[in-house]
């Protein structure tokens, strides 16, 4: 079997394994659930009382603030998929199957990310959809959507790939739970209140503050640009998924 | 073909596994025998690339686990029958190691079919026995129809049919030409399998043979005696007989036939209740070996 070959195999088993276990269909639920139902309420809002309607906005700009519950939620399912084997120690047999562990790591964190930020991004697709129903004169431009898709799904994309990494490298449901709350949310939110410029500094070098900045345009610093969070969150990303690969490849398949 | 060559593995200052070479041969059934914490599952675990070794190698059909091209296809193994994701059907189990290999759905259902857990297959792992669990392990090592085939105390959990069951099917494997390597710390249970056998303990190589080298040199054949007073008996037993005390009233000599341990007894007159002729078993040969004692004799007594 060529690497090619493996690769595509070991992805379409990845995608079975994602799709096997009731954890991921209750994220996806969940997911969906919350951004339809912020939906509805915006577009129901919005419909009662149009003077509150920012001119030119549109039904893309309604949703945009359920970017970070579906970063939160996608964050955290990346990191239970990734977590799973070895909580369960399905990593035996994983490797058995699988053991060039290089062809392992691409498969799993490709799929992984690539099915979280679709997602996501069809979640917030949708509901742009069911605010625009409540309020159609908002409109639904397609240059808007592609936009908003375009740097969700660098948010996205970022935050599944924290999520894989946090999980590999921890090889614990719980400990890269914590780990990403105290990157995405804690953190910044923490240290952007201290009275010192060198939490300010690191807050704003955290991962969640990039998001935040991506998603609302504004961060903890007025010296952060579009550039400089997208780096910020790719950085955290790489970081991670460094650290997680390299566990994989170097040490003991332990759970 | 197995080959392993000065395989070690080091965990800080413990040696679990200390210098092994063996060779695990086609057409046989190779029991890979000691007690528990020998190093058994860490060798077999460095065989398919779970654990790195410290030093030597492992190989199998001349290559690296991780370097067959289909290892499914190659090697079926089954070294810890929970190490599944409880929330997934055993049939979503087998499919996912099934797409890895570009393996037919068709041949999940065999295989389930197989080892009897075809009306299970819908039922999440979670909810099966550790003997279904067993069977799906299998299951999974089967689905390639590999010609190597590990299993890690397969026999656990498994219910009196299912031990018959894996007594044939290792059999019919090895007459079939594969490579056979199966572990255990039941040694009765090998020996009614398997045609040659390596032992372990404490991570180095105790023997490499077959089980009737292996049997031939732990001595001949053994006499079970029954007596109110073995104590006696054993007093005056020749110095060349080896006794063993396996009982309150019972004993087991090497050394000196059954004719020749009745007339002893008849001659000192101690009472003999029982006595026969018991072929020495793997366990009374791997105890030679290293040497242990099942039942130690009180000092003093034993010859």
């Amino acid at each position: 079997m060529s690497p090619a070959l493996t690769l595509v195999r070991a992805g379409r088993a990845e995608w079975s394994r994602i799709w096997t276990v009731r954890s991921s269909w209750i994220f996806a639920g969940a997911l969906l659930v919350v951004v339809l139902g912020f939906g509805a309420v915006i577009g129901n809002d919005a419909a009662g009382d149009p003077s509150e309607i920012t001119p030119g906005s549109t039904a893309w700009d309604g949703i945009r603030f359920t970017g970070m519950f579906a970063l939160f939620g996608l964050v955290a399912m990346a990191a239970v998929v990734a977590t799973a084997d070895h909580a369960t120690g399905g990593i035996v047999p994983t490797l058995q199957w699988t053991p060039r562990r290089g062809i392992l790591l691409a498969a799993r964190t490709a799929v992984v990310a690539a099915t979280t930020t679709l997602l996501g991004l069809l979640s917030m697709t949708a509901g742009a959809v069911v605010v625009w129903t409540f309020v159609p004169f908002l409109g639904l431009p397609v240059d808007d959507g592609a936009a908003l898709v375009g740097e969700m799904g660098v948010v996205l994309a970022c935050g599944a790939l924290l999520g894989v990494g946090l999980g590999l490298a921890t090889r614990s449901t719980a400990a890269a739970l914590v780990l990403a709350i105290a990157l995405l949310l804690v953190g910044p939110l923490l240290l952007a209140q201290l009275p010192y410029d060198w939490t300010l500094t690191v807050s704003t070098h955290l991962p969640g503050s990039g998001a935040l900045f991506l998603i609302f345009g504004e961060g903890p610093s007025d010296d952060m640009t579009t550039t400089s969070a997208r780096l910020t969150m790719a950085a955290w990303s790489l970081a991670a998924l460094v650290a997680g690969g390299g566990r994989l490849l170097a040490t003991d398949a332990d759970r | 073909m197995i080959t392993a060559r000065g395989l070690t593995k080091v965990y800080g200052s413990i040696r679990a596994v200390d210098d092994l070479t063996f060779d695990v041969v086609p057409g046989a059934v190779t029991g890979f025998l000691g007690p528990n914490g020998a190093g058994k599952s860490t060798t077999m675990r460095m065989i398919v690339g779970l654990d790195r070794p410290t030093a030597g190698t492992a190989t199998v059909s001349g290559r690296p686990y991780a370097a067959l091209a289909a290892p499914l296809r190659e090697v079926g193994a089954l070294l810890d029958a929970g190490a599944m994701h409880p929330g997934r059907t055993g049939r979503a189990h087998l499919r996912i190691a099934a797409h890895t290999h570009g393996i037919a759905s068709s041949r999940v259902e065999e295989v389930l079919d197989q080892v009897g857990l075809a009306h299970a297959g819908r039922r999440r792992i979670r909810g099966y026995s550790l003997g279904m669990r067993q069977r799906l392990g299998i299951a999974a090592a089967l689905l390639g129809d590999p010609g190597v085939l590990l299993f890690d105390e397969p026999v656990n959990g498994l219910d009196l049919d299912g031990v018959r069951w894996i007594r044939s099917l290792l059999r019919g494997f090895a007459d079939e030409g594969r490579t056979v390597l199966v572990s255990s710390h039941l040694m009765s249970e090998v020996q009614l399998v398997a045609d040659r056998v390596v032992v372990i303990g404490d991570g180095r190589l105790v023997a490499d043979s077959t089980v009737a080298e292996l049997l031939g040199r732990a001595g001949g054949p053994r006499v079970r005696v029954c007596t109110p007073r073995p104590d006696d008996l054993i007093r005056h037993l020749p110095a060349h007989a080896i006794a063993e005390r396996t009982g309150t009233d019972e004993l087991e000599v090497a050394g000196i036939g059954p004719a020749d341990v009745g007339d002893l007894a008849h001659a000192v007159g101690v009472p003999v209740h029982h006595l026969s002729e018991v072929e020495q078993s793997l366990e009374h040969a791997y105890l030679a070996l290293t040497g242990q004692q099942v039942d130690p004799v009180p000092e003093g007594l034993a010859r």
